[in-house]
């Protein structure tokens, strides 16, 4: 899907082992995950398998014990514009207008007041917040802060984006709605994904691949490729993916790993 | 009075009669605020009430305690004319300028001490030890000390109530930057700021409801030295005509300058409050 194959940036963690201050065993051993720039990896599995851990090393804000963190074969020692994060709670600037909070990697950059306020009209268009540029943070819903969350960590046009449970607030409608959604910026934004999850029919909707974790120390068991998102975006819809019974199958595949070697 | 103006209340909200009805149920906040509020307003009265009515028997000499209406009086006369060469309202400008003064050294050096105690270690082991020293001292005791070093012009005066004033709005504006979350700072990070721009972004924004809430700990603080800053070589000012009224046992002007200052302190308090809900409507909404 993207035209320039052959420049695709990588994001890649190689053998990455992260090892907390003060904790007896390592957190996570030897993960290997390389998300491609049109990938939409989705991480899940148990507490404790070390699916933040790793998404923070990605994020630059968590340095592994061993292994290499790489985007285009450089390494990842800080946060970067080019991978931004949109955590759980949406961790907005109340201060801010949800256009100022969309602008802000542009007004850090230096770009001008105008120029800055067009491209946030522009994303927030693209989650369907175009009318709200003016409310404040805490005039919206869950829901919408999460849209202005994404359309702040898309400002910063980053080659990849991190996405922290980023439903994980949101009430059991408003992230069935915010699936397509995701999958929708995905498409429009040709950023790779890098996401970790709870839900498994999240899970399954939105990747490209699953890989799924397992705790003790936090270790890949297995990787789907489940192909629905890609079947979302040569236009099939939502609701006729998931009565497919190729998704139930995947589902109850997805379940088992998830669980696998845990007692009943 | 108490009575006929909770029955006229219970009969325009029908909510209230019926929290009236099942009186050991939850009150309903909205009620309770009302009530409050109602109760305060009856106590002061009952305090006026009391104080009048010794008065007026002569249950104290009027030269300890004059009657309200002296009081009031007294208020008109120096506010008119002058007590100790200075109208009331000199007076008062001199004590607000002296308190306001202080205000501006206390967050030019406050807020930064502040900020360094929340977000490195190094200015935490600095400045905690030493705001925790000086966060004690009633001003009594160090104003001796500032008068030898500074001398007993304005200065000293500004420094004793400035030194009331620099921990808490230090010591408020250290617990605001602590209580940034994590995640918003991680945020920020990832969106390319640099270290200062997280600060400059992020941190001071974050705790500026909190450092508010400093500034108006720090005005309170601040106003209650007054008296003792105009202790020395004062000319004027609100604590200075106290002093010199109680030298004269002129306890008229004492009680009035009393309740000047706390009529002050009110609107200050309720002054900031109001500066708080539109500088930083989002606190408490997040």
């Amino acid at each position: 899907m993207n035209v320039l194959r052959g420049s695709m940036p990588h994001l890649v963690l190689d053998k990455i082992s992260i090892h907390y201050d003060g904790q007896p065993a390592p957190a996570v051993e030897r993960v290997s995950i390389d998300v491609a720039g049109d990938d939409f990896v989705v991480l899940v599995g148990r507490s404790g398998c070390g699916k933040t851990s790793l998404l923070n090393v990605a994020a630059g804000l968590v340095t592994p014990a061993r292994g290499n963190a790489t985007t285009d074969g450089r390494p990842i020692t800080a946060p970067g514009s080019d991978r931004t994060v949109v955590f759980q709670n949406d961790a907005l600037f109340p201060w801010l207008t949800a256009r100022e909070n969309v602008a802000f990697a542009l007004r850090l950059r230096g770009v001008r007041p105008a120029e800055r306020a067009r491209r946030a009209d522009e994303l927030l268009a693209l989650v369907k917040l175009g009318d709200a540029g003016d409310k404040r943070i805490w005039e919206l819903s869950g829901g919408m802060r999460q849209r202005v969350g994404l359309a702040r960590a898309l400002a910063a046009e980053p080659q990849f984006l991190l996405l922290d449970e980023p439903l994980g607030a949101l009430d059991a409608l408003t992230r069935e709605r915010m699936q397509t959604t995701l999958l929708d910026l995905w498409t429009a934004s040709h950023a790779g994904v890098l996401m970790v999850t709870h839900g498994i029919e999240e899970a399954l909707v939105l990747a490209t691949r699953i890989v799924v974790l397992a705790p003790g120390p936090g270790r890949v068991v297995r990787s789907f490729e489940p192909g629905f998102s890609r079947r979302y975006a040569a236009g099939e819809g939502i609701r006729a993916i998931k009565a497919d019974p190729a998704f139930a199958a995947a589902r109850g595949e997805l379940t088992d790993a998830i669980f696998e070697g845990e007692a009943a | 009075m108490t009575i006929s103006s909770y029955t006229e209340r219970a009969g325009h909200r029908t909510e209230e009669a019926d929290g009236l009805s099942v009186p050991w149920s939850r009150p309903s906040p909205k009620r309770k605020g009302v009530s409050a509020r109602m109760i305060s307003a009856v106590t002061i009265l009952l305090v006026l009430g009391a104080w009048g009515l010794s008065a007026r028997l002569q249950l104290v000499s009027p030269v300890f305690l004059p009657s309200p209406v002296a009081v009031w009086n007294k208020f008109i006369v120096v506010a008119r004319d002058s007590f100790v060469d200075a109208t009331l309202l000199q007076h008062t400008v001199a004590s607000l300028g002296r308190v306001f003064a202080a205000l501006v050294a206390a967050i030019l050096v406050g807020v930064p001490v502040g900020l360094a105690i929340g977000i490195s270690t190094v200015g935490r082991g600095i400045f905690d030890p030493l705001l925790e020293f000086l966060r004690p001292i009633p001003p009594l005791a160090y104003l001796p000390l500032v008068i030898i070093w500074f001398g007993i012009g304005e200065p000293s005066k500004i420094l004793v109530i400035a030194i009331a004033m620099l921990a808490p709005v230090a010591l408020s504006t250290a617990s605001g930057v602590r209580g940034v979350s994590q995640e918003r700072i991680d945020a920020a990070r990832s969106l390319g700021a640099t270290r200062r721009q997280v600060v400059r972004h992020v941190i001071l924004p974050s705790a500026l409801p909190s450092i508010l809430t400093g500034l108006r700990i720090a005005l309170g603080a601040g106003w209650s030295t007054l008296v003792a800053a105009e202790l020395v070589a004062a000319t004027r000012g609100l604590g200075f005509m106290i002093q010199s009224a109680a030298q004269f046992l002129v306890t008229d002007v004492v009680i009035m300058g009393i309740l000047v200052i706390a009529a002050i302190a009110f609107v200050l308090e309720f002054t900031i409050r109001r500066i708080e809900r539109a500088l930083v409507p989002w606190a408490g909404r997040e």
